[in-house]
């Protein structure tokens, strides 16, 4: 069991660059209009999802929809393909989500206190607030701004690693069942099978709510 | 354009060569190669309507005919069986946490396609008919547009070539407008005329009238003035007597 848990800290650095590059060839460009229907339902795909991320957005803040898109399509996918045997999903370690965390979150709020200095210094402050909770309640915010970059990374890092290890080990556990008591498998298995579909959703909300929260810091500071 | 910057960069340095910086860049775009074969492109070859067939849902057909004349009908199947239980047996394959993992995501998948499979692909191929019954109607929207064009052309040139009737009757309305003025102003230079005479036919008669008048108003002052008071005395008495007599001879007769 140890060196299961450990394969989870041993990055092989190779195959992580085709992990990394390989949702690229499931995304196929089309060169019709009228395409087949692997296009057509992931065409369908973007636009729902991107209808909803990008509705809030003044005209200067949807310059930054392809790199929402990019964003959500790489996530979901890593993390579905991570859900295969014997794959390995990027997003299971942390430097791969901070360095898209970091970068992204600097590029929302740092523009906003560099044009829009006010603006962005007010949000710290919510509305309606009692004047004595004022100094703490700046503190708090100012605390909450910084490590933001921080919780988007370590959000998706420890829903698809938990996710990845609780299958793992359930299914070890199936097999070292099967020897003791085979009938107990069913149970196991079940489990298993219903731990997938969780994964599955979590692969792509957590897709979603990367992006999400990147458009609303977007929203907020610009 | 590096070749650009190599021509100006010498016509500054060669003052013999200043015109050349005119000449220069005609000449680098008449030598430049522009795409003269077709584009790489179009037209698109139509995709193809169903897929290849495959057996179990990732075998190509093509293995299983591949295979047929050499071992018949259960070749692959055999192939198959024998290929996984060798893998098993030496542990090539080894049965580990990622197989539970693998056969739970087969379930999974193979429950779903079978069950919704079907449905996606409808519902893609009802996506793409969307799409194109939006342009096919675009387009039928030009086509009628250009053809009402055509249409509303043609009629303005028929009715370009009837415009002499318009005109026809145009010219007809001023004639008899014409007609119309100059009948006016006769009958206004006949009644003027007439007027004038009757007013001297007028005069005249009048004054043959107050001649008349006043020679009867002379003659009868005359008479009277001519009568003496004794004749009339006389003509008074004789109207008196015959008076008498005509009352007589009407009480004589009985009233009827």
């Amino acid at each position: 069991m140890n060196e299961e848990l450990s394969t989870f800290f041993y990055v092989p650095v190779g195959t992580m660059m085709l992990a990394i590059a390989f949702p690229a060839i499931l995304l196929p460009t089309p060169n019709r209009l009228i395409t087949n229907r692997w296009i057509t339902i992931q065409q369908w795909l973007i636009q729902l999802i991107m209808k909803q991320l990008l509705s809030i957005h003044n005209t200067k803040g949807l310059s930054w929809s392809l790199m929402l898109i990019t964003l959500t399509l790489f996530i979901g996918l890593t993390n579905l393909l991570g859900l295969l045997p014997y794959s390995f999903a990027p997003t299971t370690q942390l430097t791969v989500n901070l360095s898209m965390a970091i970068p992204l979150w600097t590029g929302t709020v740092v523009p906003g206190f560099r044009y829009k200095t006010k603006i962005s210094l007010a949000h710290l402050l919510p509305q309606g607030t009692p004047m004595f909770l004022i100094p703490m309640i700046i503190i708090i915010e100012t605390i909450s701004l910084l490590i933001r970059p921080v919780t988007l990374a370590v959000r998706l890092t420890a829903n698809i690693t938990a996710g990845h290890s609780l299958i793992h080990l359930t299914g070890t556990a199936t097999l070292t069942l099967s020897s003791i008591h085979s009938m107990t498998i069913t149970v196991t298995f079940v489990t298993v099978i219903l731990l997938t579909i969780l994964e599955l959703a979590v692969a792509l909300i957590q897709a979603y709510v990367f992006a999400l929260l990147i458009s609303l810091y977007l929203h907020e500071n610009a | 354009m590096l070749s650009r910057v190599v021509l100006s960069a010498a016509a500054t340095a060669a003052s013999s060569l200043k015109n050349a910086a005119f000449i220069g860049p005609g000449v680098i775009q008449a030598t430049r190669i522009f795409h003269t074969g077709q584009p790489s492109l179009a037209p698109v070859p139509p995709l193809p309507e169903y897929g290849g067939k495959v057996r179990f849902g990732l075998i190509p057909e093509e293995f299983f005919q591949l295979l047929y004349p050499k071992t018949g009908v259960t070749g692959p199947y055999v192939l198959g069986t024998g290929l996984i239980l060798y893998f098993l047996s030496k542990e090539i394959y080894v049965i580990t946490s990622e197989t539970v993992s693998g056969a739970a995501l087969a379930v999974l998948v193979i429950y779903a396609v079978k069950k919704y499979g079907a449905f996606i692909g409808q519902f893609a191929d009802k996506l793409s008919e969307e799409k194109i019954a939006r342009l096919e109607e675009f387009k039928q929207s030009c086509i009628k547009y250009a053809e009402d064009g055509i249409d509303f052309e043609k009629e303005k040139q028929a009715v370009v070539q009837k415009r002499h009737y318009l005109f026809d009757v145009q010219r007809n309305n001023i004639a008899m407008a014409f007609e119309v003025a100059y009948r006016e102003r006769l009958h206004t230079v006949y009644r003027e005329v007439k007027n004038r005479l009757d007013y001297h036919i007028s005069v005249q008669n009048m004054m043959r009238r107050k001649e008349q008048e006043h020679m009867i108003n002379w003659l009868e002052k005359k008479v009277v003035q001519s009568i003496s008071a004794q004749q009339e005395k006389e003509t008074i008495a004789k109207c008196i007597e015959d008076l008498k007599l005509l009352a007589k001879k009407a009480q004589a007769q009985p009233v009827m």
